[in-house]
């Protein structure tokens, strides 16, 4: 497998994201631009330019005609997929540390950093595809408690929306009567990273104390845990194989206060249902930050700290794989 | 010629004609390349036979391959730009049920070849595990192993050493025979008891069966050496026959001095140990 090496980005990449089609693949690192590319050949067709900070995310709806960014310059911003033209600018109280479309287009949610005397909320905004104008007047405002959420992901039929929190606690909302469902200590840690499956009736967390956990949406019953010996910053599942990918890595500022075994920059491969590690793809010479795949199952993206995303498509050996059980 | 450019300039290009693209007629090309590799010329003929694969694609992938490039890429060329989009090196990833235990195994070798001095092991005086001996489970129940090892030594003359070590470790020959199994040297010994003669001027194609059926009359043979050239596996011209008897072995060497075998006149005599 030879991976495609896209050196987009200055800074630490902070999320990578591939289109519903799996053609697309958006990147966002701490430099101010964000990164759209063609996953076939790795082509880097522009860049969103326009924000004045470190971006934390992106998302883009299922036609692929709209991107949506969020960023610590107190702003999310709408932009035209295809010439990367922006559309609306989203004044938010904090950073913006999380933004996905609902599945049905109509709602972005917002996750915001809880800094300067401003509590973390989760806004849920309206997007008016036909126009260009969007309402700044977001539809619901949830609060997390007792800690701010780090991230958060639309449910199935977006009934629901699951927050986690800095503290490792999952948070299911019925969003539209801002009332809690289920709230669950799920981690030690903070969550990093949460990403649901295809229909959004279960979905992967990964967090700073060495797991990532596949969760049920409904009830936020544990289901599996799969066990990392570094902190992980990301989980992605593959569709077409029963597989997880975590990506994580000691970062260098905690390389002489942790063990003594060095780097583990590797996306590593679970099998979803069994929990053991099934393999790894090296590379990176940085903490794994942030882990997608494909929607087709052909391939996954990792983004690192090194500042570099490696665009992987699998060999005909992986679709091979069986587990003998 | 331009003598102003380099000499390697001029080499590249003087010396490399152009490709060629013969059109076959069976629907083939054969492309003839010129190339420089490794400062030898080297030229490279290759049939080309073009295949048109149709590849479906969703209606909207395929409109989003048509993009212009914007913000930072805009006004670059079609394609992938080699500022922002390279190819790695290869890396492999093989999946696999025991991949967990593979890579374990990996990094304790690694480690081991980092060195003594660094991998200082923790061995448990108690049970031998992995663990302090103050955190040992088994702490209280059994008493440590090095002191049982010592009253064994203690007791019976059996040297604590080897017997901690492993079955298969080196032992010098001279220590074999101490701690059981063959007695290598015993047998040595045991086998000089024996009366034993030594017979020469034999012939190349004497075996060892020959000898046997030579001495048969004699008395039982116990053991019959026959020297055996390594190299072409020939006799050496001379053998060894131990008999339990010494009457035999007496027999043996007067009957056989002066005896005609395959044309030649054996000589027998005592082998030097037994030499009486």
């Amino acid at each position: 497998m030879i991976p495609i090496l896209l050196q987009g980005h200055t800074r630490p990449l902070t999320q990578v994201k591939y289109n519903a089609g799996g053609d697309l693949l958006m990147t966002v690192s701490k430099d101010k631009e964000a990164s759209l590319w063609y996953t076939y050949n790795g082509e880097r067709i522009g860049t969103f330019v326009g924000h004045l900070g470190a971006l934390w995310t992106i998302d883009c709806n299922k036609s692929s005609t709209l991107v949506v960014t969020g960023a610590a310059d107190n702003t999310a911003r709408l932009w035209h997929a295809e010439t990367g033209r922006m559309l609306h600018t989203w004044e938010l109280p904090t950073a913006v540390k999380r933004v996905e479309f609902s599945h049905d287009d109509r709602y972005v949610l917002m996750v915001t950093e809880e800094r300067m005397g401003h509590k973390s909320g989760i806004y849920v905004f309206a997007i008016d595809s036909s126009s260009p104008e969007q309402s700044n007047e977001p539809v619901v405002i949830l609060r997390p408690s007792p800690v701010k959420a780090t991230v958060a992901a639309w449910s199935y039929l977006d009934k629901y929306i699951v927050a986690g929190h800095e503290d490792g606690g999952l948070t299911l909302y019925d969003w539209k009567y801002e009332t809690v469902v289920h709230h669950t200590q799920a981690h030690e840690g903070t969550i990093t990273d949460m990403q649901m499956w295809k229909d959004g009736t279960y979905f992967i967390t990964s967090s700073k104390d060495k797991t990532a956990r596949l969760f049920e949406t409904k009830t936020l019953n544990p289901l599996k845990m799969y066990k990392g010996d570094t902190g992980i910053n990301s989980a992605a599942m593959t569709p077409t194989q029963e597989l997880v990918i975590l990506g994580g890595g000691q970062a260098a500022s905690e390389v002489t206060t942790t063990s003594s075994r060095q780097g583990k920059f590797e996306s590593r491969f679970y099998h979803k249902v069994f929990e053991d590690e099934v393999g790894s793809v090296r590379g990176h010479f940085g903490p794994i930050n942030t882990i997608a795949v494909s929607p087709d199952g052909k391939g996954f993206a990792s983004g690192s700290e090194d500042g570099y995303v490696r665009l992987h498509h699998f060999d005909p050996d992986y679709f091979k794989f069986k587990y003998d059980y | 010629m331009n003598n102003t450019a380099s000499w390697a300039d001029e080499l590249d290009e003087s010396q490399i004609p152009e490709a060629q693209v013969i059109e076959n007629q069976d629907g083939t090309k054969t492309v003839i390349e010129y190339r420089i590799v490794d400062g030898k010329k080297v030229k490279l003929t290759r049939r080309i036979k073009e295949k048109i694969v149709q590849e479906h694609v969703n209606r909207a992938v395929a409109e989003r391959k048509k993009w212009a490039k914007f913000g930072a890429e805009k006004g670059t060329a079609p394609g992938p730009n080699i500022a922002s989009t390279t190819l790695a090196e290869q890396v492999s990833l093989r999946l696999s049920q025991f991949a967990a235990q593979k890579q374990q195994k990996e990094e304790e070798v690694k480690e081991e070849a980092v060195g003594p001095a660094k991998n200082t092991r923790i061995l448990c005086r108690v049970c031998r595990g992995d663990h302090f001996t103050a955190k040992c489970p088994y702490k209280d129940t059994l008493v440590p192993m090095e002191g049982i090892i010592n009253q064994e030594a203690n007791a019976a003359a059996v040297p604590a050493a080897s017997e901690s070590k492993d079955a298969n470790a080196y032992v010098p020959p001279h220590m074999r025979g101490k701690t059981g199994g063959t007695l290598l040297g015993e047998s040595r010994e045991k086998r000089d008891e024996f009366p034993t003669i030594r017979i020469t001027n034999l012939s190349e194609d004497v075996r060892e069966q020959d000898i046997r059926d030579l001495c048969k009359p004699f008395g039982y043979v116990h053991r019959a050496f026959v020297a055996i050239d390594r190299v072409t596996g020939d006799c050496k011209g001379y053998a060894f026959v131990s008999f339990i008897e010494y009457s035999a072995a007496e027999k043996a060497i007067d009957k056989l001095s002066g005896f005609g075998y395959d044309s030649l006149i054996l000589k027998a005599e005592w082998a030097n140990s037994s030499g009486r």
